[in-house]
């Protein structure tokens, strides 16, 4: 385990060389690697016993048995590695999630002349999964990955292997498709500050605000992270009309300003409700402004302001 | 490890190989029918029952008390049917059994890769009990199906069809045959390394080391080859064609025997002279130790031994079929100074009976006192006299010498031998009954003698002071056919050759191409006992070196390596096609519009142009009707008109076209 430890940064190294980050990436012998596998070791121990029956009954015929699966063996080496080269990896893009979500990370297999069979691709040797692309053609498949923490998610190298045809040959290459996908932060329901309007304290003609309110009911709509779940309209949900949330209005002043340094916890669970309140009134087409240390997004409303503020909750605190 | 994490961890085994295995499993065991106890079907039939009832779930895999009582029914029907559990009959009993309990217990690809192993281990123990072209040929199928339920294993549950998978298993079959004719051309054959026990052919005919006339009769009702010879030079004429096995020299009045095996280990006197011939002979597996040879036969391999009574004997048993080279000298003096102490034991008869025969004998000496004439006047009496050549011989009494040649005088080789013998013996010379084969038939394409079962034949050798032995045969005197054409000619008359067997094609050699391609079939099979079966150390060693000259194993390593790398770079070329690479990669780009268009419903149909499959997407999709015109145009453009071949943006266009469609996963 030592000896493995000592070795990965060393491997990691020569990959990066060997293998270096791009979107997309052609298989070819560069990039393949090829041994027998756990089935071929047990396959060539069966082989042996077969040899040894041939010679101590010096029978033909078990020879050629035994000869005719040593050549199927070697001849496999060339098939498995055919069936990996000459397809194209390609990441495609990945949308973002919350925390506590999973990430997909989505990616074509592109053919050549040639259709391949059972493509396992995954992060990790042990979970993996498969699919054929026949000849000059794209199949598309999701990855996914529980995102832990707000920030960009890279998700490391990408293990695309392959075993067929007999199995006993495992070729496999550690893709690394430049994939990131960004974070929010788990939405986490709180109260609006109570000064969060805009620092008027005269109740002049107060809007509805929907959301968060307790005071009126507004009516359904459909569910988004960070809703309580002590709204959930479960009655509807048991109709099968989905997951419905009620939505009551509260009066608020103006203008939000959604204020880090008003909010009381540590820094994530801050962060968590922000992200919440960003939901919240971007759903409801209230314009709001964001101020974090060191940054202020002025009042806006509509989808690119949400994005706006969620991404600069997401990377808040990480370099760059 | 529990079972439930277990066949969470191992993927189930796909439907495709599942259905291969199966296939694989019947014919398996099918060439193992002959030599299996028919619990061993009925366990296979209602193990494969029960898989095929869990696979379609109505029926649970077997508990572990299930699965130890069955292992141990196994094992105790083993034990019934063959009294042990080791020896090698026992051994493939026990292998076919696990191989086919394993099937109930099938559920992880781990579980299939061990069935599909053993099915491997089964066909190469079906090898040991019937190594003939006919057992290899069949085990290609075997083979395929289990090469295509390990394919079918690798494939991803989306492959649905079983035929591609046995195409493939085929395909990778015929690229792997030149490396495994290097191998087995090139790969040293070694010596047995321990021993093994052998498959033991219980019902198996052929000459047994004591005789009656009813156990000749029996060997002459059944065609099975005994051996086939090639000689080096000319084919002796037919009737000098007397194949030794073994003598018999105890009589006990109706049983001939062989005399003991001290008396046989003494080293033989011989006197050679004039030319010898020279031969090869592949004989089937005969369970005996005795070997067939033109007298007087000596043979250099080392586990081959000459006999007192100038038999070739082998150390083990024939349990597989062996080829060896034989020199004979057909005009050598055998034992001319043997001492009489020696030849008692010839002239040994039992202590009573047959009155007649002895008083003839008696009557013969005091007639002529030379043993030359004594011999000459018995078998011109079998000449004169109205005996005659019968497979079919009346039933003799409590005398069976005398009712023979004084009541019935009907009979065959080993009646007449036996009589002869006796008389001579009775009249004071010393004589024995020598068994083996006369006889054969020629292959006029592959100029091989071909000796089955009903050529066995005995005849007689009689001790001369000076002379040795000397071989005389009473059966020629009676009918002459039997030696010079054979068994079929010489009971022409009463219609009984083959008669148990109508469907020999051997009784059909009259119809000619009948008999071609007799002859044609029996030509490959001895080309495949020579060039396949006997290829072990000796002919691989005189092979190579009349190939290369030499034969160390810097040759051999150079030949497996080198041959092996060039064929491998052949096949590689083959598979890769690198000149090929560059196939046109504007054509791939629509290749893949195609594609991309047919996941979403609209297929391309088989004459369409590329123009008219454009102008249906586009009214089928018509939201990307503006990307899929767009790529159609730039296709066109580039394909068709003198435009300048650009397939980036073919690329680009065909990026735009995929944007626009609906994301959806290949295949949902």
């Amino acid at each position: 385990m030592i000896f493995a430890a000592k070795l990965k940064p060393r491997w990691n190294r020569w990959l990066v060389k060997r293998i270096p980050p791009a979107a997309s990436v052609l298989l070819n012998q560069r990039r393949i690697f090829i041994i027998p596998s756990r089935t071929g070791a047990a396959f060539a121990v069966v082989l042996l016993l077969m040899l040894l029956a041939a010679i101590n009954y010096q029978n033909s015929l078990a020879y050629s048995l035994t000869f005719l699966l040593t050549s199927l063996f070697i001849v496999a080496i060339l098939h498995t590695y055919r069936n990996l080269a000459g397809l194209t990896v390609k990441a495609v893009g990945a949308s973002p999630v919350f925390v506590g979500e999973h990430g997909g990370f989505r990616l074509q297999l592109l053919s050549g002349n040639r259709g391949h069979q059972a493509i396992a691709l995954g992060w990790t040797a042990s979970d993996l999964q498969v699919l054929d692309v026949a000849a000059a053609d794209v199949s598309d498949c999701e990855l996914r990955l529980l995102a832990t923490q707000r920030g960009w998610l890279r998700p490391g190298r990408l293990r695309v292997e392959s075993r067929f045809p007999l199995g006993v040959l495992v070729s496999w290459s550690w893709l690394d498709l430049d994939q990131a996908l960004l974070v929010y932060p788990r939405p986490i329901a709180a109260d609006l500050p109570a000064h969060a309007g805009g620092g008027a304290d005269e109740e002049e003609d107060g809007v509805r605000i929907r959301g968060q309110g307790s005071d009126d009911f507004q009516g359904l709509r459909s569910y988004q992270p960070g809703d309580s779940k002590k709204r959930l309209h479960w009655k509807a949900y048991s109709r099968g009309q989905g997951l419905l949330v009620k939505d009551f209005a509260a009066l608020a002043g103006r203008d939000i300003w959604l204020d880090f340094n008003q909010l009381g916890g540590d820094l994530e669970t801050r962060l968590s409700q922000l992200c919440h309140w960003v939901l919240q009134l971007s759903a409801s087409q209230q314009p709001f402004g964001l101020r974090l240390p060191g940054l202020e997004l002025p009042v806006a409303t509509g989808v690119a302001q949400r994005d706006a503020c969620l991404r600069a909750l997401a990377l808040f605190g990480s370099p760059a | 490890m529990s079972g439930a994490k277990h066949s969470a961890l191992q993927p189930p085994i796909p439907r495709i190989s599942l259905t291969w295995l199966l296939v694989a499993q019947a014919l398996v065991i099918l060439p193992h029918i002959g030599h299996l106890p028919l619990w061993v079907l009925a366990m296979w039939l209602f193990c494969a029952g029960w898989r095929v009832q869990i696979f379609r779930m109505r029926a649970g895999y077997p508990n572990a008390w299930a699965k130890a009582g069955l292992m141990l029914a196994a094992g105790a029907g083993v034990l019934l049917s063959r009294g042990s559990l080791i020896g090698l009959d026992a051994g493939v009993v026990l292998l076919i059994a696990a191989f086919v309990l394993k099937l109930v217990e099938l559920r992880t690809q781990r579980d299939a890769l061990v069935l599909i192993f053993l099915g491997f281990f089964c066909v190469v123990t079906a090898y040991l009990f019937d190594d003939s072209l006919s057992a290899a040929a069949f085990s290609a199928l075997p083979i395929s199906a289990l090469l295509a339920a390990l394919i079918g294993l690798q494939q991803s549950h989306l492959a649905m069809r079983p035929w591609p998978t046995l195409r493939l298993a085929l395909v990778m079959l015929a690229q792997a045959l030149p490396l495994m004719l290097l191998l087995f051309v090139f790969f040293p054959r070694l010596a047995p390394l321990w021993s093994l026990p052998n498959p033991s052919n219980q019902a198996r005919t052929g000459l047994s080391d004591s005789m009656t006339p009813a156990d000749i009769a029996e060997l002459s009702k059944s065609a099975e080859l005994v051996f086939r010879a090639t000689f080096d030079g000319p084919l002796p004429a037919r009737n000098q064609l007397y194949w030794r096995a073994l003598t018999f020299e105890q009589f006990d009045g109706r049983r001939w025997s062989q005399a003991s095996v001290g008396q046989l280990l003494a080293p033989p006197s011989l006197r050679k002279s004039g030319q010898s011939l020279s031969y090869s002979i592949i004989m089937q597996p005969s369970g005996q130790n005795w070997l067939f040879a033109l007298d007087v036969a000596q043979s250099s391999a080392p586990d081959i031994q000459q006999m007192s009574d100038f038999s070739l004997q082998r150390k083990l048993p024939v349990e597989q079929t062996l080829q060896y080279a034989v020199n004979s000298w057909p005009t050598a003096l055998r034992a001319p100074d043997a001492l009489s102490a020696s030849l008692a034991h010839d002239l040994q008869l039992p202590a009573g009976g047959d009155p007649r025969s002895r008083a003839w004998a008696a009557e013969l000496r005091a007639l002529y006192p030379s043993n030359a004439a004594l011999v000459q006047q018995v078998l011109t009496h079998f000449n004169r006299e109205p005996f005659g050549y019968t497979l079919k011989p009346p039933p003799v009494g409590i005398d069976s010498i005398d009712e023979f040649l004084f009541r019935t005088r009907r009979g065959f080789c080993a009646h007449y031998a036996g009589a002869m013998t006796f008389v001579l013996r009775a009249a004071g010379i010393p004589a024995r009954v020598v068994a083996g084969y006369q006889g054969g038939e020629l292959n006029p394409a592959g100029r091989f003698l071909t000796v089955r079962q009903f050529d066995a034949h005995a005849w007689v050798e009689y001790w001369q002071a000076g002379q040795g032995w000397i071989s005389a045969d009473p059966t020629f005197q009676v009918a002459p056919e039997r030696i010079e054409q054979g068994l079929e000619q010489a009971v022409s008359a009463e219609q009984s050759f083959l008669a148990d067997s109508p469907l020999s094609l051997l009784r059909y050699r009259n119809i000619g191409w009948l008999n071609t391609v007799r002859q044609g079939w029996d030509n490959l099979n001895y080309g495949w006992q020579r060039w396949v079966l006997g290829y072990q150390g000796e002919q691989q060693l005189q092979l190579l070196q009349r190939w290369f000259g030499r034969m160390d194993s810097q040759l051999l390593l150079l030949a497996l390596v080198g041959g092996g790398g060039l064929l491998l770079g052949a096949l590689a070329l083959f598979l890769f096609k690198p000149w090929r690479r560059e196939q046109d990669p504007r054509l791939r780009q629509f290749l893949r519009f195609q594609g991309l268009l047919a996941r979403h419903g609209v297929q391309r149909r088989p004459v369409e142009g590329p123009r008219a499959f454009a102008l249906r997407a586009a009214v089928e999709l018509p939201a990307q009707s503006a990307a899929i015109q767009h790529f159609a145009a730039a296709f066109e453009a580039q394909q068709y008109a003198l435009s300048h071949s650009d397939p980036a943006a073919l690329r680009r266009a065909l990026a735009t076209l995929r944007r626009a469609l609906p994301w959806r996963l290949s295949r949902s």
